[in-house]
């Protein structure tokens, strides 16, 4: 399939990066909707790889994952330690 | 020898009365052994004993970096009263399959631990894993910088990722086994690293490997994909052992059950009724089995371990959607392919292919926070069938359906669903 | 990293300062080794075991407790088990090293259940080592390894967390199990139940511990619905995702006015609430742990092997226990006389479950004289399963 990962992994973050003015924590799922010709796994290894550019953030709720943009939202760590 | 302050716990020290080894006796000999954190924990116990409710925190964020999983924020909500367990945050380190340990081993991991950690443990966590518990967020990286590169030990799953895969003691110690459930649960494990570090699913995946149907791991109960050994020829038969149960020689159930008077060994009674299936008897002095209507249940094989053994073509069946009750309710795992070869030297791909499609299936269907088994429910089983592309037969299903309510598709139907009510009108007036 | 062999790594002694110089938060990814998984397991069998590894003929338990393995080889193993709190100190795993040092060439051995087993290949040692083991005690008198969990007897109790670590719980879990591990000590080092009976908790309806096919399953369960905290829940959690989380659609979108300013928040359908706990999952904001309407639900007759019958669940039989710390005696009361009727009238071979579907429900409820409520009725997805549709069915205290 002709995915480029450096694209895709722009139209993730860019994505992510305009929902998350409204909804700062997205799971996986939310993501698939930057690219609708990419799979599933494709868009999970470039919202990975984002994360391992520090451009993304893994947010964890012990049973679940979301990801987040750094700076956008309240962490809950934040949230407890204040 | 230690600075430390023990707090007031009355009720807490009642139970270190009583022959079962007491946690609160072992944690507190920690603590004065110079570990604060050990004796906070009691004292905040003491409160929760006091307010019959829990006084931890959820927490969210912590980790290490680069990884979705194997660590979970803990943080106590009355910090000031306990503050070396202010953070509390808990490690999850992937065990080596069916958990052998050299004591070199757990040497080192309780150094790492008594240094960055409250030397407090769950040997083991409910899905497999050492668990260790209770550390503050600048020592993660630490941590897990002295697992990888001191003790060649990684972290295991949490989260929406692959869980640690576990399995049971195997050819290891048991003669039962008819699958190699170390080397399956390390493959596994080390294919799917990707997806155990990283979030990859809606929710949970969970593997676990039984070596025969007794499953003493409860695949069939708590994962999403279990792998049971089983076998498809005969059980071995020892007639000569046989005979030595039948005669009082050999104890019944490996002397499973020494400390009771059941009066003498009765094989009609203990084995042949109480086969599932009916499919053995006795023919004069010969035990009988009709393996074609055998279903593996292992009753005979457990009652007479020196007479019996699974047969010699084994392989694995697996079974999918197991899972406790949150949120639709609890599910038992659905046989999906009753019988493959569990085959090390093609690298175990015909699971690995059905898993993938499986996978392929959830990720693009599955809701959020939706396990496996209830894509299943909420799709249908006939639609893990068609995306699993495997053939429907009643190993399957319990029974068929009761209920007529079929859905026929149109290219099933002669003539398709394209119709022309004038047609239908000119045969029939309205 | 070769996960297969990390003898040589295990041999150097732990450096304290390495982490600090490898580890540099402004260049994360830099010396950081990721996806080695789990140490390869061969390196840490026993030379018994790895000599026989497949080669395994035959078994017998020849004490609670000790299990004899005996090899096509020839070659004999035994494996002691000791009962483990779970919860354990590292001091508590470096006496365990110490004594498999001892006794067992220094391998040592975790079961599923959370029993710990050394491994010998001669009586004498044997001997020695289970001296040695029922002679450690704690301060308080307790063993430290109590050898036994085998054969038609109780094993260890496999729980979750409970008070002591977890944030959803609605009970403790180490001392609801000491409590009835101390009560049912006799059935831990002996083989005088007609089958085995596999207990375990749950201390959340989240089941961590996935009791729900166990013979017994102590289950702690809420009974208030969640708390709605305004004036923090868009702070903590995101909306959207706590009104997504209830299975029962209870939960919706609300704005309410906290000291003249609108905010937005969640209102709770009480009426609807199952007290699941799945919204205080997702949402900090939201919890539900209450003192008073906290407690135990006990579920018995589900089982996860094949032996026999098919695998099954637990079925409901006691609603709600209250929360007793710190030795929940009603807890503790009821789940021996459940285990003493049973061993007094179920068959060789018959598991709590099949003696109770064999008797029949009402006969159990009656023999063990629970009382049968409407909150034993299942009311949620495939309730009309359990509900009887036959003439068939037996008279008993419930019909007199």
């Amino acid at each position: 399939m002709g995915v480029n990962m450096e694209e895709l992994k722009e139209k993730v973050l860019a994505f992510a990066t305009k929902k998350a003015a409204h909804k700062s924590k997205m799971y996986i799922k939310d993501l698939y909707k930057a690219d609708p010709d990419a799979s599933p796994r494709q868009i999970k290894k470039a919202a990975n790889e984002l994360v391992k550019e520090q451009k993304l953030e893994y947010f964890s709720s012990g049973s679940t994952v979301m990801y987040g943009v750094p700076g956008f939202g309240k962490g809950i760590e934040e949230a407890f330690e204040e | 020898m230690a600075d430390v302050k023990k707090h007031d716990t009355p009720m807490v020290d009642e139970l270190k009365s009583g022959p079962w080894p007491s946690f609160v006796d072992d944690i507190e000999q920690r603590g004065f052994n110079g570990k604060q954190a050990c004796l906070d924990l009691l004292g905040q116990l003491e409160l929760s004993y006091k307010h019959k409710e829990t006084h931890w925190k959820h927490g969210g964020i912590v980790g290490v970096f680069g990884y979705g999983g194997g660590v979970i924020g803990r943080y106590s909500d009355v910090p000031e009263e306990f503050p070396a367990i202010a953070h509390f945050h808990t490690i999850r380190v992937n065990q080596p399959a069916s958990k052998f340990y050299s004591t070199a081993f757990l040497r080192k991991l309780c150094e790492i631990w008594d240094y960055r950690g409250s030397g407090m443990t769950n040997f083991h966590g409910s899905t497999g894993d050492m668990v260790l518990l209770g550390t503050s967020t600048d020592q993660l990286e630490p941590v897990f910088f002295d697992l990888t590169h001191q003790m060649g030990a990684d972290l295991g799953g949490s989260g929406s990722n692959l869980r640690t895969p576990s399995c049971c003691v195997g050819k290891a110690r048991c003669e039962w086994s008819c699958i190699d459930t170390q080397d399956i649960c390390y493959n596994l494990t080390m294919t799917f690293q990707d997806e155990l570090h990283r979030p990859a699913f809606p929710y949970k995946f969970k593997f676990k490997v039984s070596g025969c149907p007794n499953d003493c791991v409860a695949a069939i109960a708590r994962c999403d994909c279990a792998i049971i050994g089983t076998w498809r020829d005969e059980i071995r038969i020892d007639q000569e052992a046989v005979k030595a149960y039948m005669g009082g020689e050999l104890k019944p159930n490996a002397g499973a059950h020494s400390d009771r008077d059941w009066g003498a060994f009765d094989i009609q009674k203990e084995v042949i009724d109480l086969c599932p299936s009916q499919c053995m008897m006795m023919d004069g002095n010969e035990l009988k089995i009709n393996n074609r209507e055998c279903v593996r249940c292992m009753h005979c094989i457990n009652v007479m371990p020196e007479a019996l053994r699974p047969g010699l073509d084994t392989g694995a069946t697996i079974l999918v959607g197991a899972k406790a009750p949150i949120l639709e309710g609890a599910q038992l795992a659905t046989v999906a392919l009753p019988f493959i070869k569990m085959d090390k030297d093609n690298d175990y791909e015909e699971i690995k292919d059905f898993v993938d499609k499986v996978w392929d299936w959830w990720m693009e269907e599955g809701k959020n926070r939706e396990r496996f088994g209830e894509l299943i429910q909420r799709q249908s089983m006939q639609e893990f069938l068609r995306r699993t592309e495997l053939k429907p037969i009643p190993q399957m299903v319990k029974e068929p359906r009761s209920n007529p309510y079929v859905f026929w598709s149109a290219e099933e139907v002669e003539g398709g669903w394209k119709r022309d009510v004038k047609t239908f009108r000119a045969r029939h007036a309205a | 990293m070769d996960n297969t062999n990390i003898a040589e790594l295990l041999a150097k002694p732990y450096d304290k300062e390495l982490a600090e110089k490898l580890y540099d938060p402004k260049k994360p990814m830099e010396n950081r080794i990721t996806d080695i998984g789990p140490p390869h397991y061969e390196q840490f069998f026993p030379p018994v075991i790895k000599e026989n590894y497949g080669k395994w003929k035959s078994h017998e338990i020849v004490q609670p407790g000790v299990i004899k393995y005996v090899s096509e080889t020839g070659a004999v193993c035994f494996a002691v088990r000791c009962g483990s709190a779970r919860l354990i100190t590292t001091d508590l795993i470096r006496e365990i090293c110490e004594i498999a040092d001892k006794y067992c060439e220094g391998y040592v051995r975790w079961t599923t259940r959370n029993n710990i087993e050394f491994h010998v290949t001669d009586e004498e040692k044997l001997k020695a080592l289970l001296d040695d083991l029922n002679g450690r005690k704690n301060p308080g008198g307790s063993y430290k390894f109590p050898v036994g969990g085998t054969g038609a007897g109780m094993t260890n109790i496999v729980h979750t967390q409970g008070w002591v670590h977890c944030h959803t719980p609605a009970i403790d879990a180490s001392g609801v199990v000491k409590s009835v591990m101390d009560e049912l000590f006799e059935y831990f080092g002996s083989h005088k139940l007609p089958a085995q009976v596999r207990v375990a908790l749950a201390c959340c309806l989240n089941m961590c511990g996935a009791v729900h096919c166990s013979d017994i399953a102590i289950l702690g369960i809420h009974r208030k619905p969640p708390l709605v905290e305004d004036d923090r829940i868009t702070g903590v959690c995101e909306i959207p995702l706590a009104v997504a989380a209830c299975p029962l659609g209870a939960i919706k979108p609300a704005t309410v006015e906290v000291d003249g300013e609108k905010k937005k928040t969640v209102r709770v359908n009480e009426n609807r609430c199952m007290f699941c706990g799945n919204c205080y999952t997702m949402c900090p904001a939201m919890p539900l742990a209450d003192g008073e309407g906290d407690g135990i639900a006990i579920l018995v007759g589900g089982k996860i092997s094949n032996r026999i019958s098919a695998p099954k669940f637990s079925k409901l039989i006691i609603p709600y226990i209250p929360n007793e710390p710190p030795r929940w005696p009603s807890t503790v009361k009821v789940i021996k006389n459940i285990l003493e009727k049973y061993s007094e009238n179920a068959n060789k071979y018959e598991r709590l479950g099949d003696w109770a579907e064999r008797i029949g429900w009402e006969r159990f409820f009656e023999i063990c004289d629970i009382p049968f409520t409407e909150k034993s009725i299942d009311d949620y997805r495939l309730a009309y399963d359990t509900y009887r549709t036959t003439t068939q069915f037996k008279w008993s205290v419930h019909t007199d």
